[in-house]
């Protein structure tokens, strides 16, 4: 059966902070490359969300202001996306998207941001900025010689939650930059501070997100490998400049 | 001149002649120095101008500042920091190199590339006859600090009396420095490109008004967020420019219309410079000569000097021919890009990219770059990755499209040369801040060897 996913990006227009769209390439790419359908949906401020229409959403960050103006737009929706979350709707949210999902996020003005509070989580400002590259071991059943993930960070909240983490923090900072906890976990969401953008240099991760897809969306998850040579060899050379390994 | 002043004036010097008879030179050291020792040097020497041009923004600075040069230095001495050295202590060492060991300067007229930053710190205590500002665009190295900080900066190092702000009408946020001046500020802009590319997803950080938050609409758009916009609510349009221009690619001539007093001339300029980007850089380094009071015949007779600065679509003659252009956040790569696509032959691509401080550490802008609308215009059978983060870039060239068995990566920058030697087809080398120079080097060494 051929098979069709479709990938919501929500307010590209604002949240391009840390090249989201790559994400976005490295999933339709790759879906495609295994022949599956993919329809990218871009969601522009205004328009009407539904979140039945979608199999995978993709979250960004954006500056402060603009997260706020996300914020305030996606509260009309939160019932919408926690029965979405009950039934294991797929979102990737990174950096501004990722602290969204909490509670609020404190600005390093002192003032707290409501977020759309899917998650029991909270975000408070630091004194400074957490940036620099950074190498988690993923908690993850998947299969596959690589178990870490790599990327940039560049944050300036310290998130705090009790669900599984995406990773713990080998070097780097990660959610808080104390309790070794980076991103979360939780049904099928995956929040995390990395980008880089965070999927091309870990493939492994990125087929998860669509075998997550896949399987929301009632399909086979059977992925077939492809030539991820390029792929690899730029995630050792980060871990190898990090000194991991 | 303050005692301190002097003394660090003479310190300078002497870190200089030291670094001279041991063989180096041309590093900031003596700035430094000097600026350590005495922190009002540099305002005790530029308060001895009798005329200072500033150019302030974010892409095409170096470029601009060379082309107003060579109109200036046409008919008297000027001052300039070639090669942009736009920080405190590299201005500093540009003043004390043309002032006496009492502290007085030879040359009294400057024009003076500052980052954006520094600006306010400088109009703290100087003011120019001149602030010429070129673009206000997101850079790699201070995403999270957002546009809205390099604006307030820009504002704060605008606003003041006295002196003529000639700022960028087609860029929303470079034109927003105008607003509440009423007098001495002028706009320049196209009013006809080659292309308009309306379709272009390019990256863009003004596209809001910045009154209402409302989203901007554009008629058409140039590069970035630069083209024809207006606010929804009526706060905000492009102005009518002061100084109009209109590039024929054909002829490489830029016609200029002005607008700006009784007898309003209108004249053509051969320019010496590729892309519409750094047509916009010669519109705004003519608008500037013209405030000045130089004629256009100046402004041609000074053409003939310019001279483009290190890594700013620098040619190599040589087989191949090599060029080597400076890249250092989305937008300016992608009028970089844009510029190639002027040539419809085939090439050789590379890019050098590194993640040191200056270059930024965080390389998602490579993601920015708008490489698929490129790839089929490009042209392009062998595209070459190199520098600490090539990799990087490989995989950002593989998911744009690029076939992964025409991607070749090298370890080290110094492969560069000898892998691109073998092509009689023209190379072009798109690379970051600390590749520049290194690459610069191997290029000139390289072109002389062959």
């Amino acid at each position: 059966m051929a098979r069709t996913l479709r990938l919501v990006h929500l307010f590209p227009e604002l949240l391009n902070l840390y090249a989201d769209q790559g994400n976005l390439s490295v999933l339709s790419t790759r879906a495609k490359q295994r022949g599956i359908e993919v329809k990218i949906l871009p969601v522009k401020l205004g328009t009407k969300l539904d979140f039945d229409q979608a199999d995978l959403v993709l979250l960004g960050g954006g500056s402060d202001r603009e997260q706020a103006i996300v914020g305030k737009e996606l509260l009309a929706y939160r019932q919408d996306l926690l029965s979405a979350i009950d039934l294991g709707l797929p979102i990737l949210a990174v950096c501004g998207g990722y602290q969204l999902l909490g509670e609020f996020y404190e600005l390093p003005s002192g003032e707290k941001v409501p977020g759309l509070h899917l998650i029991d989580m909270t975000t408070h400002a630091g004194k400074n900025r957490l940036i620099g590259n950074i190498a988690i071991e993923w908690n993850t059943n998947a299969q596959g010689a690589v178990r870490t993930l790599v990327g940039f960070e560049n944050h300036g909240g310290r998130t705090m939650h009790d669900y599984p983490p995406l990773g713990k923090v080998v070097k780097g900072f990660g959610n808080n930059g104390t309790d070794q906890k980076e991103g979360v976990q939780y049904k099928g969401i995956v929040g995390t501070y990395i980008h880089g953008p965070l999927l091309p240099k870990n493939p492994h991760l990125a087929d998860h997100l669509i075998r997550n897809a896949l399987r929301y969306r009632g399909y086979s998850d059977d992925l077939g490998d492809l030539d991820d040579r390029l792929e690899w060899e730029a995630h050792h050379s980060i871990l190898n400049r990090m000194q991991i390994g | 001149m303050r005692i301190r002043s002097m003394i660090g004036l003479w310190l300078g010097r002497a870190t200089k002649f030291a670094l001279k008879i041991s063989g180096r030179s041309g590093t900031s050291l003596p700035g430094l120095v000097a600026g350590k020792v005495a922190p009002h040097l540099l305002q005790d020497l530029m308060a001895q101008l009798t005329e200072g041009v500033i150019v302030t923004g974010t892409n095409g600075k170096t470029t601009t500042t060379a082309l107003l040069y060579a109109f200036l230095s046409e008919e008297e001495s000027w001052l300039t920091n070639r090669g942009g050295a736009n920080l405190h202590q590299g201005l500093l060492a540009t003043m004390m190199s043309t002032s006496t060991l009492s502290g007085k300067l030879r040359i009294r007229k400057a024009v003076l590339e500052v980052d954006e930053a520094t600006l306010p710190k400088i109009t703290a205590f100087y003011h120019p006859s001149v602030i010429l500002v070129t673009n206000v665009l997101r850079d790699q190295l201070d995403r999270y600090g957002e546009v809205d900080e390099t604006l307030h900066l820009l504002k704060e190092g605008t606003e003041y009396p006295g002196t003529s702000l000639i700022t960028n009408g087609d860029d929303p946020l470079a034109m927003s420095l105008g607003i509440s001046r009423s007098e001495l500020t002028y706009y320049y802009g196209f009013t006809q490109v080659p292309e308009v590319t309306s379709a272009r997803a390019d990256v863009r950080d003004g596209a809001f008004c910045l009154l209402c938050g409302e989203e901007l609409i554009y008629d058409y758009f140039i590069y970035g967020q630069v083209g024809a916009y207006h606010c929804p609510n009526g706060h905000f349009q492009r102005p009518v420019p002061d100084f109009g221009g209109k590039y024929d690619g054909a002829t490489k001539q830029l016609l200029v219309e002005e607008s700006v007093s009784k007898d309003n001339q209108v004249y053509a300029i051969a320019s010496p410079v590729k892309g519409i980007f750094n047509q916009y850089n010669l519109l705004a380094a003519i608008s500037a000569a013209r405030i000045l009071g130089k004629s256009p015949a100046t402004i041609r007779k000074g053409i003939v000097n310019y001279e483009a600065p290190t890594g700013r679509f620098q040619v190599f003659v040589g087989t191949p021919l090599r060029t080597l252009a400076l890249v250092k956040n989305p937008t300016g790569a992608n009028s970089v890009l844009r510029a190639m696509e002027e040539d419809a032959g085939e090439k050789v691509l590379c890019f050098a990219i590194n993640d040191d401080d200056a270059d930024g550490r965080d390389v998602s802008w490579l993601w920015d770059i708008n490489i698929e609308e490129f790839l089929p215009r490009s042209f392009c059978e062998t595209w070459i990755c190199t520098g600490t983060r090539g990799l990087d870039m490989a995989l950002r060239l593989a998911y744009a499209g690029v076939d992964r068995s025409k991607i070749n990566v090298l370890d080290k920058l110094s492969q560069l040369v000898e892998e691109t030697s073998g092509y009689v087809l023209p190379v072009y080398i798109l690379s970051t801040y600390t590749a520049l120079h290194p690459l610069s080097e191997l290029l000139r060494k390289g072109v002389t060897n062959g």
